[in-house]
């Protein structure tokens, strides 16, 4: 990607910025879930015990706000 | 699109939302929302509204061209073809893909960035005149505002389905919510929705093949059990089942795969649909033209992770609740016994393995596909109706003001009459089936007039326009043989064992050779274009221009190699 392709997407369009921070919001939701999930497991887990202890909800929540805050940051408004 | 109608006898839901899965939905509509009048702000001219000023990287293009095939009923049929007929159905992802689109980027864009059209249609005005521009302008036009009203009442319907919401609810809204952003923002505001809908997507669908390949122990396992369910190996391999029509389950022929599949209809969908060519002639520039269907071509190739493992899985894990397999049928028996059906394979392994929050991610994501799969058909109606419809042939000298309101309006009208369609839908589910077999006879003929007017300088008017025309009318032709006679199959796919998913493949490539044979013979008898006219339009008589790359990394032609060695590998791998 070179510098103008830069500045247009960061500038005008934020296209990545719309991603990172829709990912981040997302990533925070599932990881506060998964938090309250760990003492209090939903039905499906329940029902596949060694899905409950993977903790999916916390784990694919991490990678998420990692992800989106990635992006959030890297493409936020004004930033060039 | 048979699936559809079952769905809609079967009155149990299949899960409901908890209130944080509800917060990640209502959170979706707000920022799509909020795009659009963001958008609104950048789209003043007919080129920003239409072709989004045509400043898109390669990278934002690419996502939204790959993105715009990537609806929600595209996932949920191929997630159940997959269950079907196992991992055959990754053709539709690769072969039926990749070399078309790699082809798109670096044989056939060049011609239609240079030429500047701002549409398929238009390309085909200046190449064949305005005849052939009126058949494929029209055609495509009321194609696309029938496929947003079938994705619309297919939300409608999946929504109900699975959640159990109101029909007219999920169709209001969903409708309201795309005009709003389509009309604010146009093709800009579309794409940006549709490189969102490609991450979300990703974000929440990867769980189901993740935590599937764990639960079977990896994927050796997983055809371990597969075959175990299923007592044979077939489902399981790409290549070494297609000798013969009767020796796998999909009851094709590897001839029918590579020449129907991978040219005729792949070439025939990924280079002269509009909904898809659209997002590329966005780009910035020709080497982000180019560029653009590579690295599509390269996230295309992931997909089948999400929608052909979570059916392949299905096979070997999911079970009913009293630890018995679970065995999904066919629609029509579903609709008669209450059984779940093949299509529902992607919501049914989405419950299993996801609770509250990665069961409203990966709905979002359906939904999401679905705005999209309604966003891309009316963007791509506005810029056809605007451009090669009212600005042809109703009112040639309006000011750009005055095109820009007139598809601002197109998007509302084409999104009510969607509305209409998807009602009658409800009405006789049976128009759906008819909606996807109109698409099939245009987009195989289509094929043969551009690539022969982009490749033959001989090629006349009348040539591509009785070509298209023929290779339209055989296409109708077979279709209605088979459907009045189901042994005319026999005969299209040249055998006895031929099944109907066969029959498409055949069809195309029959339609194809009709439009081709026809466009070489009428051209041959009438008289030629001359060399001056074709200048920007045909190979051998158009200077490409350099497309500013100079490393070897820049280079689109070393990206697509790239994609393809791969390309290879993955079918070895799965033979």
């Amino acid at each position: 990607m070179d510098k103008r392709e830069r500045e247009i997407e960061s500038a005008e369009l934020s296209i990545w910025f719309f991603c990172g921070i829709l990912m981040l919001v997302y990533g925070v939701v599932l990881v506060i879930t998964g938090i309250v999930e760990l003492h209090d497991p939903p039905p499906n887990e329940v029902l596949l015990p060694w899905l409950e202890a993977l903790h999916p909800t916390l784990w694919w929540g991490a990678v998420l706000t990692v992800f989106g805050g990635f992006y959030s940051i890297r493409f936020r408004p004004g930033r060039v | 699109m048979q699936f559809l109608a079952a769905l809609l006898l079967m009155n149990v839901q299949l899960t409901k939302l908890a209130p944080v899965d509800v917060l990640i939905l209502v959170l979706y509509f707000a920022l799509v929302v909020f795009i659009g009048f963001y958008a609104k702000g950048k789209a003043n001219t007919s080129e920003d509204f239409f072709l989004a000023g045509r400043e898109m990287t390669a990278w934002i293009a690419g996502l939204s061209f790959v993105s715009a095939n990537l609806g929600s009923l595209e996932l949920m049929g191929w997630a159940g073809a997959a269950y079907q007929y196992g991992i055959l159905a990754a053709h539709w992802y690769w072969i039926g893909a990749i070399p078309a689109m790699l082809f798109l980027g670096i044989v056939m864009m060049p011609f239609y960035y240079i030429s500047k059209t701002h549409s398929v249609p238009g390309y085909l005005k200046l190449r064949f005149g305005e005849g052939a521009r009126a058949v494929s302008a029209v055609s495509f036009a009321v194609m696309t505002i029938l496929m947003s009203g079938v994705n619309m009442y297919a939300m409608a319907l999946v929504m109900k389905t699975v959640l159990g919401w109101n029909i007219s609810f999920s169709i209001w809204v969903g409708a309201a919510t795309v005009a709003l952003y389509v009309m604010l923002g146009g093709l800009r505001s579309a794409i940006i929705n549709e490189v969102l809908q490609f991450v979300l997507i990703w974000a929440g669908a990867a769980m189901i093949p993740v935590l599937g390949l764990i639960e079977a122990g990896g994927w050796t396992k997983l055809k371990a059990q597969m075959a175990a369910n299923l007592g044979t190996t077939d489902y399981g391999h790409l290549w070494s089942t297609l000798g013969s029509f009767k020796d796998n389950p999909m009851g094709v022929h590897w001839t029918g795969i590579v020449f129907g599949l991978g040219f005729v209809i792949s070439f025939g969908y990924w280079t002269t649909d509009f909904l898809v060519v659209q997002r590329v002639l966005s780009a910035n520039n020709l080497r982000a033209a180019k560029m653009a269907p590579v690295i599509g071509a390269a996230f295309k190739m992931a997909v089948p992770f999400i929608v052909i493992v979570p059916g392949l899985l299905a096979l070997a894990v999911l079970r009913n609740p009293d630890g018995s397999l679970m065995h999904l049928v066919p629609e029509s028996i579903a609709a008669t016994t209450g059984q779940h059906s093949y299509n529902e394979v992607l919501p049914l392994m989405l419950i299993r393995y996801c609770g509250p929050g990665l069961l409203g991610l990966g709905i979002t994501a359906l939904v999401a596909g679905f705005m999209s799969g309604m966003a891309g058909n009316v963007s791509a109606f506005s810029t056809v109706w605007t451009y090669d419809l009212y600005g042809a042939f109703i009112n040639k000298k309006a000011s750009d003001k005055h095109y820009v309101a007139m598809g601002r309006w197109s998007t509302v009208i084409g999104m009510l009459v969607s509305i209409g369609t998807a009602y009658l839908v409800m009405n006789a589910a049976s128009i759906m089936d008819y909606v996807q077999a109109l698409f099939s006879f245009f987009i195989a003929p289509l094929f043969g007039t551009v690539i022969l007017g982009m490749l033959w300088k001989r090629a006349t008017h009348w040539g591509g326009f009785l070509g298209l025309l023929a290779g339209t009318m055989s296409s109708i032709g077979m279709f209605i043989w088979v459907q009045s006679d189901a042994g005319a199959l026999h005969y299209i796919a040249m055998s006895p064992n031929a099944k109907p998913m066969a029959e498409n493949l055949y069809r195309a490539l029959w339609s194809w050779i009709i439009c081709v044979l026809v466009t070489i013979v009428v051209s041959l008898v009438t008289e030629p274009v001359p060399t001056e006219n074709l200048s920007g339009l045909v190979y051998g008589v158009t200077p490409i221009p350099h497309d500013g790359s100079t490393t070897i990394w820049q280079k689109p032609i070393f990206w697509a190699i790239v994609v393809i060695v791969v390309f290879f590998v993955l079918n070895l791998i799965f033979w």
